[in-house]
């Protein structure tokens, strides 16, 4: 099990390596624009010439990849350029990254229950009116962009309830609406797979043991279905922490909620190119992290893991 | 069990009991059933009536959404309208006689809009589609049956799958200029993952599986293998990518739309029309620009997503009782 | 003889399918004797599980008992309905082994917990006192190092094991009858001999009463007291295994002993049953065997046979035993065996 954590950790490790890299390299590819705080067009050559060597992204590549790795080891992410002229890009995450914690973690435990119950649900009324009422959420949810969706639950939901329509973090109340919003996506997911593993243990050989034992529907649900089920559902989790990331970018910004994801927003639209860089490298290494903990999970619950490698398998 | 010898009817004809003519026809005719896949997978599908439904509704919706241009009386989706009498733009005309869907903020039609701009998406979620299903299918391949390239590709996957993919999408398109091009290039690079992930699985399940070893072993050239046992999983999966191909695509163009990194403002697009219809929603009288869109483009996304999926279950041979 | 424990009347068991309505039993009558050990034979498809599975309620979801009784214990099993009247029947008076048992245990619960669950279930056992009850039956299983072996998982077990592990569970609560759905197909011959004698052996110390369900003859001569021959959904030949062996009535047992390779002899081409076993989504007129049987009678076409007594243990459903009918011999092989069982009969 050790080993297994550790070589996995390696192997993660060494993708957070190449990702980094290959997103430094691939920022080097913009054009210069996004280096510049004032208009682009208003100076000189001479001037831009003497702008870019002071950043340093005239020297060759090797040089300024071992430069931004050398200063990474230091905890420097580099200075934003347009977004906050010459500010630190560290002291501009740091007071944001508490809010992305707090809004993606409530709505990973919501979706976790809800979602999970709601599977359960669906798995015990299989066919029958509930699991079709949810079946039909589920694929509103997955099929119709959460882009559409979520501007019309920001429009009229705090219409219908005088929600507030905007965050106002003085205000409790204008908490609820993006939580809610950032937990759709995922309670939708983690009911489509919580039912489908559900259903898919329900039609194994062992089940019909269990039931010629003598054990109760209800027994059988509690005791066999549901934790076996929860085991592929430990590798679901990560994948749909994913999904919380990918929609919170979305939902801070709709909302004005001060977190990196709106942050990310404003950053692509006014090229702030440091900013992108750093923002980009945190929500991967974060995807990476939770593929991670999704894979350690899974082993803890699952005692036939025993350290194979599971390559290709999501 | 005391069945006791049961007393026959008065037997009229004693030659009842003599042998009968053995037809050793008769004996082999009673096979099991006229089970056939794709006629299974038809019936099955047919009997999902919300599917059938959306599928005739898509079908309708598609056929129209080509051939708006041609009819008569339709105005340009690009063109800015101004009032006749006074020469100033029609901004914001409500859904009249004139203009169905109304216009918006700088006086074009949104009815012909919509629809132009329906096209554009659908051709995005089609190239993109097509793409996944090729080169899937393709990498799919390689990473199943050449051993050398398992551990690379696997390595490769691991690394593209571990990176969100709306962080992939945002990295890709900020770094292009926007355009129709890069939309579709971006899209193209991280959706043919699952595909060829499928696709390899497929392949190692056919290549190890004993149902294929056994009609190995009785002579069962390998293109028949592929044609019998392995196409019919493909097929239904190259019908739910590309169906689902659309859905995503157009969820994905909304959201770059958004944060500015979407198709440029003269070429109308379900995204670009979505996010026009938001800039204008504060204002209820101006709700239209957001809910016609909105409308249509959740009616192809459901429609896509439900037909593909119904397909993909009724392909199943699990399903087929 | 004494009455029976459990007694099958004219069960009828129909599934819907793709639509269609399938007819798995059609009117197979049985009884079943304490202490005895019944087999039922037939190929794939003639029934066979279907049949004992209505003796605990186990039809699949779109299957259902049509008509007919089922008598155990004074109730008719074939009226039940809910969970709540089967869960007193399941596992505590009807138990059952199934065939593979590489999937038959949760992979995810230990051994020994899943033989618990039983012992808590319906003998009231809790924690300590079930635990060691569980290493008790586990032992009794033949399951070395049981109290080492009770907090392992199924994978750690070989398949021989795994089926000890079913069997334990199946007779943890004394169980009056033990139904055994092929319990050795999926096994290796050598382990195969030991879980019957495990099963003998249990049988004993416990007064099972068991069925065999298989299509394994060989099985059949070396454990069973009475055979019941199943085609096409109906129990067409019973009697004690001599009987059925050595003096079988019904074409249809002629056949399936002629097919076996242990009787065939050297040089001769192996026997084989012509035909395919009737469709059964449509109605089956006569005798479901006629279209496959060389001796068929016009009759056989147009009615179906009742049971014809042979002796008071052994009756048939073939017309081939009315008065009326031709006499026939039954083929070389037959009466090869009949002859066989004659002498040693006459030396014994």
């Amino acid at each position: 099990m050790l080993r297994y954590a550790l070589r996995r950790l390696w192997q993660s490790f060494v993708t957070v390596f190449i990702v980094i890299t290959l997103v430094f390299l691939l920022m080097r590819l913009l054009p210069v624009e996004g280096y510049f705080a004032e208009s682009y067009d208003k100076l000189t050559p001479e001037q831009k010439e003497a702008i870019l060597k002071s950043i340093g992204v005239l020297d060759p590549w090797y040089v300024q990849l071992r430069r931004f790795y050398s200063d990474l080891l230091h905890g420097d992410l580099g200075t934003s350029i347009v977004y906050r002229p010459k500010v630190p890009v560290r002291e501009i995450l740091a007071p944001k990254i508490p809010y992305s914690v707090a809004f993606g973690l409530s709505a990973i435990a919501i979706s976790l229950v809800l979602g999970l119950g709601m599977g359960v649900w669906q798995a015990r009324d299989k066919g029958r009116f509930w699991d079709k009422v949810w079946t039909g959420y589920i694929v509103f949810i997955n099929a119709v962009p959460s882009a559409v969706y979520l501007l019309f639950i920001q429009l009229y939901v705090t219409q219908i309830t005088k929600l507030p329509i905007l965050f106002d973090r003085d205000r409790p109340i204008s908490w609820i609406l993006p939580i809610i919003s950032m937990s759709l996506g995922g309670i939708a997911g983690y009911a489509m797979w919580m039912r489908r593993f559900m259903v898919d243990e329900l039609n194994k050989d062992y089940i019909r043991l269990a039931r010629a034992k003598g054990m109760s529907s209800t027994a059988i649900m509690i005791k066999h279905v549901l934790r076996n089920a929860f085991v592929p559902m430990a590798q679901y989790l990560p994948t749909s922490v994913l999904l919380t990331i990918s929609g919170s970018i979305y939902i801070e910004s709709l909302y004005s909620i001060p977190g990196m994801g709106g942050l990310l927003v404003d950053a692509i639209q006014r090229q702030d190119n440091p900013l992108v860089q750093t923002l980009v490298l945190i929500y991967s290494t974060l995807g990476i992290l939770g593929l991670f903990l999704g894979d350690i999970l899974m082993a803890i619950f699952d005692p036939r893991i025993k350290l194979e490698r599971r390559g290709g398998s999501r | 069990m005391s069945n006791e010898r049961e007393i026959l009817e008065p037997v009229e004809q004693q030659d009842l009991f003599t042998f009968a003519k053995f037809d050793e026809q008769a004996a082999e005719r009673i096979g099991y059933s006229d089970y056939s896949y794709w006629g299974s997978t038809v019936r099955v599908f047919m009997k999902n009536k919300v599917a059938v439904s959306l599928l005739v509704v898509m079908i309708g919706l598609l056929a129209f959404t080509f051939i708006q241009p041609f009819l008569p009386n339709q105005k340009d989706p690009t063109k800015i309208y101004t009032d006749p009498v006074t020469g100033i733009q029609l901004r914001n005309h409500p859904p009249s006689k004139e203009f169905w869907f109304g216009t918006n903020s700088i006086g074009q039609d949104l009815w012909s809009r919509v629809w132009s701009g329906t096209r554009t998406s659908l051709l995005i979620g089609i190239l993109v589609g097509i793409w996944e299903v090729c080169f899937g299918i393709t990498v799919g391949a390689l990473w199943g049956y050449v051993r050398q390239l398992d551990a690379l590709i696997t390595e490769l996957y691991n690394i593209i799958n571990n990176v969100p993919t709306t962080i992939v999408l945002m990295l890709l398109t900020y770094i292009m200029r926007p355009s129709f091009q890069t939309m579709v290039l971006a899209m193209c690079a991280t959706g043919w993952l699952g595909m060829a992930r499928f696709v390899r699985n497929q392949i190692i399940i056919i290549r190890d599986r004993e149902y294929n070893l056994a009609s190995r072993c009785l002579g069962t050239p390998t293109y028949r293998i592929i044609t019998k046992n392995l196409l019919p999983y493909l097929v239904s999966v190259i019908v739910l990518r590309m169906a689902l191909a659309i859905p995503s695509t157009i969820g994905w163009e909304v959201f770059l739309t958004y944060i500015g990194l979407g198709l440029p403002l003269d070429t109308p697009s379900l995204g670009n029309l979505v996010n026009e219809g938001r800039q204008a929603m504060m204002s209820p009288s101006l709700r239209y620009q957001l809910i016609f869109p909105s409308a249509v483009l959740s009616l192809i996304t459901i429609s896509f997503y439900v037909i593909g999926n119904a397909f993909s279950d009724a392909s199943d041979p699990r399903n087929h009782f | 003889m004494d009455a029976p424990i459990l007694s099958a009347r004219d069960v009828v068991v129909k599934f819907s399918l793709r639509g269609q309505i399938l007819t798995a039993i059609r009117g197979a009558s049985l009884d079943l004797y304490e202490g005895e050990t019944l087999a039922i034979v037939g190929e794939s498809g003639s029934g066979k599980s279907v049949f004992t599975k209505t003796f605990i309620g186990m039809l699949d979801a779109n299957g259902w008992v049509d008509s007919g009784s089922i008598m155990f214990e004074g109730k008719d099993l074939a009226k039940f309905k809910t969970e709540r009247e089967w869960l007193t029947i399941r596992g505590k008076k009807i138990a059952m082994v199934f065939q593979d048992p590489m999937t038959a245990l949760n992979p995810l619960r230990t051994v020994g917990m899943q033989i618990q669950e039983v012992l808590e279930l319906h003998q009231g056992l809790k924690g300590e006192q079930a635990k060691k009850r569980a290493i008790e039956i586990l032992d009794e299983v033949g399951i070395s190092d049981p109290a080492m072996r009770y907090s392992q998982y199924p994978h750690e077990f070989s398949g021989g094991m795994r089926q000890r592990v079913v069997i334990a569970i199946a007779i943890a609560c004394n169980p009056r009858i033990l139904i055994c759905d092929e319990p050795t197909t999926a096994l290796d011959v050598t382990i195969q001999a030991q879980i019957l004698e495990l099963i003998r052996r249990l049988q004993k110390r416990l007064g099972l009463t068991i069925v065999y369900i298989t299509h394994d003859l060989g099985v059949v001569a070396n454990v069973a007291d009475r055979v019941a021959v199943m085609y096409a959904g109906d129990i067409i030949e019973y009697g004690t295994v001599e009987e059925i062996f050595y003096d079988p009535r019904h074409p249809y047992t002629w056949a399936l002993l002629s097919s076996l390779p242990q009787l065939g002899r050297k040089g001769s081409p192996l026997y084989s049953i012509k035909g395919t076993p009737p469709n059964l989504f449509t109605e089956i007129k006569g005798d479901a065997y006629a279209p496959r049987n060389p001796y068929a009678l016009k009759i056989d076409f147009v009615k179906r046979p009742p049971f014809f007594k042979v002796t008071p243990t052994h009756y048939a459903k073939t017309w081939l035993l009315d008065p009326r009918a031709p006499k026939v011999e039954p083929p070389e092989i037959i009466q090869a065996m009949r002859a066989k069982y004659r002498v040693s009969e006459r030396d014994a």
